[in-house]
């Protein structure tokens, strides 16, 4: 396992023309902790997740990965040279709520993608370590498949090991498993869990409370652009200081009662 | 009365002019390719001025009818000093205004891939040029198979309008031999028939590419 990286945000900004999406938000992300983000849809988590691999763009404040500034030269400053930003990108996993595979490849070719062209690998050697990648996510009979003939949760995990092929000392997830039917939740969260398992730095936007309260070892807590809490899953989850905290909380707990 | 001998007769003639037909079609098709994956980069591109020409292009060659470019191209090229056969002047007409159609094709299927496509590969660190070749255009091309098949298919019929600038395609063939024979019906009855094989062919082979192509 390579080092796992720390992620420090600073006073982030980030506007949709008039609309003030993310407001100075510090939030600091440990090196080999799982960090979790939720909040209602629209309060910005998922902004803030790709505000990290700078897939999306802040007007201000810092997101520095292992002390070095994302995006942009100096704080404030020129944009960071294309180059340089795909280096870093190519340290940092993301996995998608919609998957994003790319349907015209098979579940293999999807993952030594990155490799081959990324990472400048030979075929044989890119395909083989696929092979491998595919096998961590129980996968290892399903490789020759299309996206297509594979279900939600099996490209999913194709998706997942496409990002972990990369050797990321980071990982970033935006709800994985929302796209999902319930029936194929657990076998994400559990390819997730044994993720974190091993040491790697997560960063996970979702709505699986039982993932936060199990496996996160902090959860953040946005609503509205603004950070209102972070904390260790007990305290955030069950004995919430926060008005906003608790009626996100009691709306989730009467929605999820049988 | 209808007289099969005659119909029969007209075909060797006109399967002789169809080579034409074929010429000007293909080559308008494979030149409107070219020049409408570029046309196609200069509206997706990120200047405005590119973008303009783009659509002046396009709004030119799609809002004039065929016949009427045709032959403003066939009488300018000698104004210009450019003399050459009408051959030239109706493949060179064909092309351009195939581009203005194929260019909208892919630029409509490239802007269909998800978003989510080109964010994966953006997120690994691929490079742009990469990011084209291996993820955009290979299912844009896919996608828009069915529509270039379409387009082809215009075009083969469409080629009948050279035969006024004297290209001695199938209908240009066909109105010489109801003049020799003085049998109009049986000779546009046997063009009717050649352009229908022509273009069965071409479906079929557009079903084909579909189903190899399918993701």
């Amino acid at each position: 396992m390579v080092e796992a990286s720390s992620v420090e945000i600073r006073k982030v900004n980030k506007y949709y023309g008039d609309f003030h999406a993310l407001k100075d938000i510090d939030l600091s992300i440990p090196p080999g902790k799982v960090t979790c983000l939720i909040g209602p849809s629209g309060s910005g988590k998922s902004s803030l997740l790709r505000c990290i691999n700078f897939l999306e763009e802040y007007d201000s404040g810092e997101v520095l990965i292992d002390g070095k500034l994302i995006g942009y030269e100096t704080p404030g400053g020129r944009r960071m040279s294309r180059r340089k930003l795909r280096q870093m990108r190519s340290t940092i996993g993301m996995v998608f709520q919609q998957f994003n595979l790319w349907p015209h490849m098979t579940a293999q070719e999807n993952v030594a993608e990155g490799l081959r062209r990324v990472r400048g690998l030979r075929k044989a050697e890119a395909m083989e370590r696929a092979a491998q990648a595919l096998d961590r996510v129980g996968l290892s009979d399903r490789m020759a498949n299309h996206p297509a003939r594979l279900s939600g949760g099996q490209q999913q995990r194709v998706a997942i090991a496409r990002a972990v092929a990369m050797d990321p000392r980071l990982m970033l997830f935006d709800e994985p498993t929302s796209a999902l039917d319930p029936e194929l939740v657990g076998e994400v969260l559990n390819v997730m869990k044994a993720l974190a398992a091993g040491g790697m730095t997560m960063v996970v936007v979702t709505h699986e409370m039982g993932f936060a309260a199990h496996v996160a070892d902090q959860v953040a807590f946005l609503d509205a652009g603004e950070l209102v809490g972070v904390d260790a899953p007990a305290r955030i989850l069950r004995e919430p200081e926060d008005p906003r905290i608790q009626s996100f909380l009691r709306t989730y707990h009467e929605r999820n009662v049988i | 009365m209808f007289s099969l001998s005659t119909f029969l007769d007209a075909f060797w003639p006109l399967t002789l002019a169809a080579r034409y037909t074929l010429l000007v079609s293909g080559l308008g098709i494979a030149l409107g390719l070219v020049i409408g994956a570029f046309v196609c980069v200069l509206a997706l591109s990120k200047s405005r001025a590119a973008r303009t020409v783009a659509a002046l292009w396009v709004s030119y060659l799609r809002g004039v009818p065929m016949l009427v470019q045709l032959l403003v191209v066939f009488f300018l090229l000698p104004v210009i000093g450019i003399n050459v056969p009408a051959i030239v002047a109706a493949v060179v007409t064909t092309a351009i205004v195939a581009s203005a159609y194929i260019s909208e094709i892919w630029r409509g299927a490239i802007l269909a891939l998800p978003r989510g496509q080109t964010e994966a590969a953006i997120a690994i660190g691929m490079r742009p040029r990469d990011t084209w070749t291996r993820i955009i255009l290979p299912q844009a091309v896919a996608l828009s198979i069915p529509q270039l098949i379409n387009e082809l298919i215009l075009l083969v019929k469409a080629s009948s309008l050279v035969s006024v600038v004297g290209v001695m395609e199938i209908t240009r063939a066909s109105q010489a031999q109801a003049g020799v024979t003085f049998r109009p019906l049986e000779a546009y009855l046997a063009a009717a028939c050649l352009y229908l094989v022509i273009n069965l062919c071409l479906a079929a082979l557009g079903r084909w590419l579909e189903h190899r192509m399918a993701v």
